[in-house]
């Protein structure tokens, strides 16, 4: 699936972008959790990156939506969210 | 450590507080006042590290030696505004002196729909806050806190006002200050307290009081990505039934650019720290960080 691989890594730079974390886009693990362990990110992350990814791909994503946990549990499952949901 | 406040456990037990709500509640504030008395000996008497925590932050503000006398004072204003936060969440605002300094700003913008950061501490009443709107049908403000913390309090809380419990946003979940950011961007106002630290928070080296004390880096780093202005609010009790609010504009826009080398972190966490400073000179006993604030980072 390289459409689908394309767009992991253009999720994983826009990540190290946002965040100006010290680390190579391609080297994150995308079945790693994203937050606390893992990569480490904490709650004003998860805001930055929300924000920037809702810039990008034009959907918003909502405080009240029950898969939010989910959704950012990792690399490969926002990938999935911004290939279903993206408006551009 | 500076973290003590969360190993501290809720001293008073379910039912002290349940009392002493039906005391206020059906006998009114002048009889459950006379309970705060025997209550503050008891905490003078067994509650030894918030004992030595007082005298501690009381010598450094009143740079002279604390006594009993002092501490005795410090806890009686810490217990009398627990005691009036029943009234306030019962909306029995009527029998207190509150005088607002400060507040139109924040009315103005309210009225704009501009959405707001008010940042206050652990120094006096934050419930006091809701004074400022009562004219107004309310203020449409939401408070971000640790909610595991102070379980018992708010348990309370909930069940004297269930509407307002539902104003709190609980820290820690992946979409907490995205529901921050919406309240925000929809016009409202979103309070939160800037000197507690908790484990894994990222923290900042504040010269405070006269020496280094770590404050958390959290509120300014959210400030700066919300990019909404934040008022500093501090609601000092000043005895009897007298309250002063004190609204104060700390910046339109707090910037921290993500590729910084911190100093704008750092910068903008010291200011709050010297105009927190300010208020505890003010009304020193409204201090209620009753664990050693000062001790080193873990």
């Amino acid at each position: 699936m390289p459409e689908a691989n394309h767009l992991e890594g253009e999720v994983a730079r826009l990540i190290v972008e946002t965040l100006n974390l010290d680390i190579d886009p391609t080297g994150i693990d995308p079945q790693a959790p994203l937050f606390r362990e893992g990569l480490g990110l904490d709650s004003i992350d998860a805001l930055e990156l929300a924000l920037a990814l809702s810039q990008r791909y034009g959907f918003k994503l909502r405080a009240d939506d029950p898969n939010n946990t989910r959704i950012f549990s990792s690399l490969r499952a926002l990938t999935e969210y911004v290939r279903v949901n993206r408006a551009k | 450590m500076s973290r003590g406040w969360l190993l501290q456990r809720e001293r008073g037990s379910r039912f002290a507080l349940r009392l002493i709500t039906w005391i206020a509640l059906h006998l009114g504030r002048a009889s459950a006042r006379i309970l705060l008395y025997p209550i503050c000996i008891y905490f003078l008497t067994f509650a030894g590290r918030a004992r030595r925590a007082s005298r501690q932050y009381l010598q450094r503000v009143l740079g002279c030696r604390a006594n009993i006398m002092h501490v005795g004072h410090h806890f009686h204003s810490f217990a009398a505004t627990i005691l009036d936060r029943v009234f306030l969440l019962t909306d029995r605002y009527g029998q207190f002196d509150v005088c607002i300094h400060g507040a139109e700003s924040i009315l103005q913008r309210v009225q704009r729909k501009q959405g707001c950061l008010l940042l206050g501490a652990h120094l006096g009443s934050f419930e006091i806050m809701r004074t400022l709107g009562i004219d107004e049908a309310g203020l449409p403000i939401s408070v971000l806190m640790y909610e595991d913390n102070a379980a018992k309090t708010i348990e309370i809380a909930k069940a004297l006002n269930p509407e307002l419990a539902n104003t709190v946003i609980p820290i820690g979940g992946v979409d907490s200050l995205l529901l921050v950011k919406e309240k925000l961007d929809q016009g409202q106002l979103v309070g939160l307290l800037g000197d507690r630290t908790l484990a894994h928070d990222k923290i900042v080296y504040c010269s405070f009081l006269g020496e280094r004390a770590v404050f958390p880096a959290g509120p300014m780093l959210l400030a700066a990505a919300v990019k909404a202005p934040v008022f500093l609010c501090f609601g000092l009790y000043r005895g009897g039934n007298r309250y002063e609010v004190h609204c104060e504009l700390f910046a339109e826009r707090v910037d921290i650019p993500r590729a910084g080398s911190g100093q704008e972190l750092q910068h903008w966490v010291q200011r709050y720290a010297e105009r927190l400073e300010h208020y505890c000179r003010v009304a020193p006993y409204n201090w209620f960080n009753f664990y050693d604030f000062w001790a080193a980072a873990p």
